[in-house]
């Protein structure tokens, strides 16, 4: 693929969409029967299943805290969900370090003290990759611990942003995210605008980091008023059939 | 006589004494949410969800859902079956999908329930794996069948079952060629009728589910997650699309009588036909 059709003349990128425009997202939350909070969240051809479980008895005593809950977050991916199969193993590296910043990423956000000596489980199921996998489960968890009313100070909300070509673009697909564009992955409390998760292992230019960085933040911000919107219809909906 | 010391909450008594508690639905008729005792619950089936995949499937039985997706890779044959491919179907039942299960390596129930799949569908010859040859002896279609399970609410079988089918179904394999020792297949543009082949399936096995439970051998069609943890035994019925029985497992303490198992297999003949037109609807 060469560099040359990342960005159209016109602006376009590969899959005819704007340097500063979202894929296509749909979510829903309460999918799961068992999970005591789970979301569905789709960016674009990027599948993922979030299932919460908890506040609830720790696994290991020994891990237990006397004055909060700890979490515990386990990142799977499916065989069948890239391009070419790969029988990732739990203990795969790559997906332990992806784990570990959902993990990171969520542990100042929930107000872990209303729930001293037990476990919050997150596990994260991811069906289809197509870029942007870990803005897609930090996206999907926030929505699942909100379905499992577990209390936390704000949505966090993430959005990838990179150098394409000649300009900064978001939520970068998998073709982008593999040809040589610098990708970070920003998450983001919405109200205060505070960030609490940064990642990218490519290089950029300091002089264009500025640039990425603001236009992820707004990214992010989209994303809130997408996750917002879906959180609060469900709510709704609850709400209506309580009052029957 | 003298009135009960204890008196409980339906909930307190479930958990107490969930036999006894089941026990009281079951003398009349139903259980406790809400079914028939032959009644399966209500399931959709929805073809090809992942575009990554040669193949896919989202099957919903009541609360058990599970997704599969089947990958099409080019290996070399097995030393004994040189011009036949192979499926490798594989079922995961991971922590997220309930709280019974612990993280870590397959369970004994994930392994059984994906040999039992492998089981059927190599005895059923669900698939002719001459059709998966690419060059006699050196190259082959592996069909790595995987089925996750995101929620799990008992009768994992019927489920794992049913999605695999479906997937496979809905498999489009680019046609391959092969050029002195290496495999070319076209990329580019939307997989159609000229550059992919589907599959030719001889049979579609699908299966219904019976939980035995108690000294009076009620059966339960299609058993939830409470419900197989309480009951003593289950049947397993497998037939195709003909009506022809392509597998019957029984497991568990009961013993029960041979119109017990004439009722079951016709029952799963009802089921199997229903859950088809399922399948053919979507």
């Amino acid at each position: 693929m060469s560099r040359a059709e990342l960005l159209s003349p016109e602006g376009l990128r590969i899959d005819g969409r704007r340097p500063a425009e979202l894929r296509k997202i749909t979510s829903t939350t309460c999918v799961l029967s068992q999970a005591d909070g789970s979301a569905y969240l789709e960016h674009g051809n990027t599948k993922v299943l979030a299932a919460v479980y908890g506040p609830r008895e720790a696994r290991h005593r020994a891990l237990v805290l006397h004055d909060r809950a700890i979490l515990n977050v386990e990142l799977n991916v499916a065989p069948f969900s890239t391009g070419e199969r790969r029988r990732r193993s739990k203990n795969d590296k790559r997906l332990l370090e992806m784990a570990s910043f959902v993990k990171q990423t969520f542990e100042p956000v929930v107000i872990a003290t209303l729930y001293p000596r037990s476990q919050i489980d997150i596990y994260l199921q991811v069906i289809q990759h197509d870029g942007g996998t870990l803005q897609a489960c930090i996206n999907a968890t926030t929505m699942a611990l909100i379905d499992a009313g577990i209390a936390m100070t704000d949505y966090v909300c993430a959005c990838t942003a990179g150098w394409v070509e000649r300009e900064a673009a978001i939520d970068l697909n998998y073709i982008e995210e593999s040809s040589d564009t610098s990708e970070v992955t920003i998450a983001m409390l919405p109200k205060s605008s505070k960030i609490t998760l940064t990642q990218m292992e490519s290089r950029l230019h300091v002089d264009k980091l500025e640039e990425v960085f603001r236009l992820a933040g707004e990214g992010c911000k989209q994303m809130y008023e997408v996750m917002d919107k879906t959180i609060r219809d469900r709510a709704e909906d609850l709400a209506r059939k309580m009052a029957v | 006589m003298a009135t009960p010391a204890f008196t409980f909450t339906p909930s307190t008594f479930q958990k107490l004494h969930p036999a006894e508690f089941f026990r009281r639905f079951t003398t009349e008729g139903v259980r406790p949410d809400g079914r028939l005792l032959d009644a399966f619950r209500p399931t959709t089936v929805h073809h090809g969800v992942i575009s990554t995949a040669n193949g896919s499937a989202m099957v919903r039985i009541g609360g058990t859902t599970l997704v599969c997706g089947v990958k099409a890779e080019v290996a070399e044959p097995k030393l004994d079956t040189p011009d036949q491919g192979y499926l490798v179907p594989n079922v995961e039942l991971s922590p997220m999908c309930s709280s019974k299960f612990r993280p870590g390596p397959p369970s004994e129930q994930a392994q059984a329930v994906s040999e039992a799949i492998n089981r059927v569908l190599k005895e059923s010859k669900v698939l002719d794996l001459k059709d998966l040859c690419i060059e006699e002896g050196k190259a082959v279609w592996v069909l790595y069948v995987d089925a996750v399970c995101v929620a799990y609410d008992g009768n994992i079988f019927d489920a794992a079952l049913a999605a695999i089918m479906v997937a496979l179904n809905n498999v489009r394999i680019r046609k391959p060629t092969y050029q002195e020792g290496t495999i070319k297949v076209s990329g580019g543009s939307t997989a159609n009728d000229e550059n992919s082949f589907t599959l030719n399936l001889a049979r579609t096995p699908l299966s219904a589910t019976f939980a035995i439970f108690d000294t009076t051998l009620t059966i339960l069609a299609d058993p939830n997650v409470t419900e197989e943890t309480i009951s003593e035994g289950q049947i397993s019925i497998t037939l195709d699309e003909t009506g022809q029985l392509c597998g019957v497992t029984k497991i568990g303490a009961a013993s029960c009588s041979q119109s017990v198992m004439k009722d079951c297999v016709q029952s799963a003949k009802k089921r199997t036909q229903q859950l088809r037109n399922i399948m053919n609807q979507q």
